[in-house]
């Protein structure tokens, strides 16, 4: 996941790769994610997220629809 | 060790705990070698447990020597996505691990980045467990269910 000035350059660095936009968040919904999911990392009692609670990371965070599928169907 | 799949997860349990706590407090991640000597077992005990870490995707080993390339969200190598906190340096393999790790540490932080495009140094600062300050947006180039299959690029 690469930070970018604005849209305008994501689509120059999309362009010029061939590559399809895949989804923009703003620094907020990031940092939300980045929060939800790294905040015990640290803790002895740690342990992955179930498929299920990263859904629900993700839908917290207002990321919905096919891109944030995490199963694959 | 190989054989003994009970000790196998109580070594790798002993092995997560301790690259973490290094790798927070010194914002090193520790090899095979340091934990070998650090931990008291055989540097080959040390690298099953960070295999079996590696494959339930605590951790992320370099594909070519077996050395850990990220213990999520902290990266063992300079990346451009840097974080200071508590008067340290810390890498992040993307922007989500760089405001993972101010996350993890629950600490305040200045996490900077290049824009993917042009280079320019992107500034976002971490305060109370806030973002209090922010520029840019954030790409994702792999749909989510992807993610894990191509982490060095999503």
């Amino acid at each position: 996941m690469l930070l970018f000035r604005d849209e305008e350059h994501v689509d120059r660095w999309c362009g010029a790769r061939d590559l399809t936009r895949g989804a923009i968040v703003t620094p907020e919904q990031a940092w939300r994610l980045a929060h939800g999911w790294y905040k015990d990392k640290l803790k002895p009692s740690w342990r992955r997220h179930t498929v299920a609670e990263a859904e629900a990371l993700l839908r917290s965070t207002g990321l919905t629809g096919a891109f944030w599928n995490l199963r694959g169907d | 060790m190989s054989d003994d799949r009970p000790g196998l997860e109580a070594l790798a349990h002993e092995v997560r705990l301790y690259v973490f706590r290094e790798a927070a407090e010194t914002a090193h991640i520790p090899q095979a070698p340091h934990i070998s000597r650090a931990l008291g077992h055989t540097e080959a005990d040390v690298r099953a447990a960070l295999h079996a870490l590696a494959a339930a995707k605590v951790l992320i080993l370099a594909p070519n020597d077996g050395d850990i390339w990220a213990a999520n969200p902290f990266c063992a190598v300079p990346s451009g996505f840097r974080v200071s906190a508590h008067g340290k340096r810390y890498w992040g393999i993307c922007i989500w691990d760089a405001l993972g790790i101010a996350a993890a540490l629950g600490a305040d932080a200045d996490v900077t980045a290049p824009c993917g495009d042009c280079g320019t140094r992107l500034t976002l600062e971490v305060r109370d467990n806030r973002l209090a300050r922010h520029e840019g947006v954030v790409h994702f180039a792999v749909p989510a269910h992807d993610w894990w299959n191509n982490i060095g690029f999503a």
